[in-house]
């Protein structure tokens, strides 16, 4: 039983819309306030508004009808991605080999478990297919993803847990595994994170968040641009 | 394109008297708010239709790149040649990285629709989810720490013969 039976569907779909920018801004205030990491927006705002269209037991069609543009914003956003790469020129001109590696590298040790582990733990193949370009930024990831044969939800929500994942886990591993250098630690995170962990790299220093964000937009566009490839080696 | 002709920058008018200069100051810092908002939606929209026209000739010319990353090499092209300054897309460019996150809540929030291949599947996945990210956590920061220390070398070795040569001559 809706309580939403009866009223135009069209209202429900302006209201899904509102209820996520709200949960949204909330959530991005209460961060800015208290800087607890369970209120970290990426957990907050989708648990929030998850639960809401469950509580509320809105039709996902009805959510999506106007929400759905707000995610129509990620290729604009993937093209934005050329400003932060003109203004880090001269670090990418200073050390092209390293970055280049950590991009390469990333890239295929992402691909490589996210495969091996999907052939060793038996998944569906809708897990299965979309893990496999969770590593990579979400613009690039929904991108990409089709290439796979895996399904651009699942891979939203994989991509965000990894990120999560990655942000919580890093600074033990560098500490056990003597990653020390400003490069490795931004590369690490930009590779395994994405903007999760770029975010997460700048607060630990200044050229450890660009590093993470290059790795992160150069990553995602090698993933876009190299999965029809991919997607024949890995199947 | 039409990037660089949009957006004003506040320039001070040079024809104000030092008090309508106060004032107009005064006025700018009120305004200052409303007006990088406006920049910022501006240039938001900028990136938009160019998404749009690129998404558009991606399927127009069946091309093997997708849209948005032809946009991506285009703005980078145009910010490289100087064509368009920096800060006519910075705000913009800004507010779209900044909130990435709104925009994939959308299909996150869809995964109600897989409930149950998380609550069949869901320890799998988080083991390998785990052993997936240390596995690149370690691998990629393993690799790039050696090789940064090398490159370091190199260009400081690069720096001093550089040094070097200079004084010779």
């Amino acid at each position: 039983m809706s309580i939403f039976e009866g009223t135009g569907s069209v209202l429900v779909g302006i209201f899904s819309l509102v209820m996520t920018l709200v949960c949204y801004t909330g959530a991005k205030y209460a961060y800015g306030k208290f800087k607890f990491w369970w209120l970290s927006p990426i957990m907050l705002a989708p648990l929030g508004i998850i639960s809401l269209v469950l509580l509320l037991d809105i039709p996902l069609a009805s959510y999506f009808q106007f929400s759905h543009l707000l995610t129509l914003m990620l290729t604009p956003a993937v093209i934005a991605f050329a400003v932060p790469i003109y203004r880090e020129r001269h670090l990418i001109a200073k050390y092209p080999l390293t970055l280049s590696i950590g991009v390469v590298v990333g890239l295929f040790l992402g691909l490589i478990s996210s495969w091996g582990l999907s052939k060793l733990v038996s998944l569906p193949p809708e897990l299965s297919k979309s893990v496999l370009v969770r590593f990579v930024s979400t613009p690039f990831a929904m991108e990409a993803t089709s290439s796979f044969g895996g399904v651009p939800e699942l891979t939203a929500m994989l991509v965000l847990l990894t990120g999560v994942l990655g942000m919580m886990i890093c600074e033990p591993i560098f500490r056990l595994a003597k990653i020390n250098t400003s490069l490795g630690k931004g590369a690490a995170l930009g590779a395994s994170a994405h903007g999760v962990g770029a975010a997460k790299a700048s607060e630990i220093g200044e050229e450890e968040g660009v590093v993470a964000s290059l790795t992160m937009i150069f990553t995602g566009i090698a993933m876009v641009l190299a999965a029809p490839l991919f997607s024949q080696l890995f199947v | 394109m039409p990037v660089s002709r949009v957006t004003h920058q506040s320039e001070p008018n040079s024809s104000f008297t030092r008090g309508d200069h106060a004032k107009a100051s005064l006025a700018s810092k009120r305004n200052g708010k409303l007006r990088l908002m406006l920049q910022t939606l501006v240039q938001v929209s900028l990136f938009c239709l160019l998404a749009v026209i690129c998404v558009q000739a991606e399927q127009y010319f069946d091309l093997p790149i997708p849209g948005s990353v032809i946009g991506l090499a285009i703005v980078l092209l145009l910010l490289l040649t100087k064509t368009i300054p920096e800060h006519r897309v910075s705000l913009g460019s800004a507010w779209l990285i900044a909130e990435l996150l709104l925009f994939f809540i959308p299909p996150v929030v869809s995964v109600i629709k897989y409930q149950s291949l998380f609550e069949n599947y869901g320890v799998q996945l988080m083991v390998m989810l785990v052993l997936g990210t240390v596995f690149v956590l370690v691998g990629t920061g393993f690799v790039v720490d050696r090789v940064f220390r090398f490159e370091r070398r190199m260009n400081r070795q690069r720096a001093q013969a550089l040094l070097a040569s200079g004084m010779e001559d």
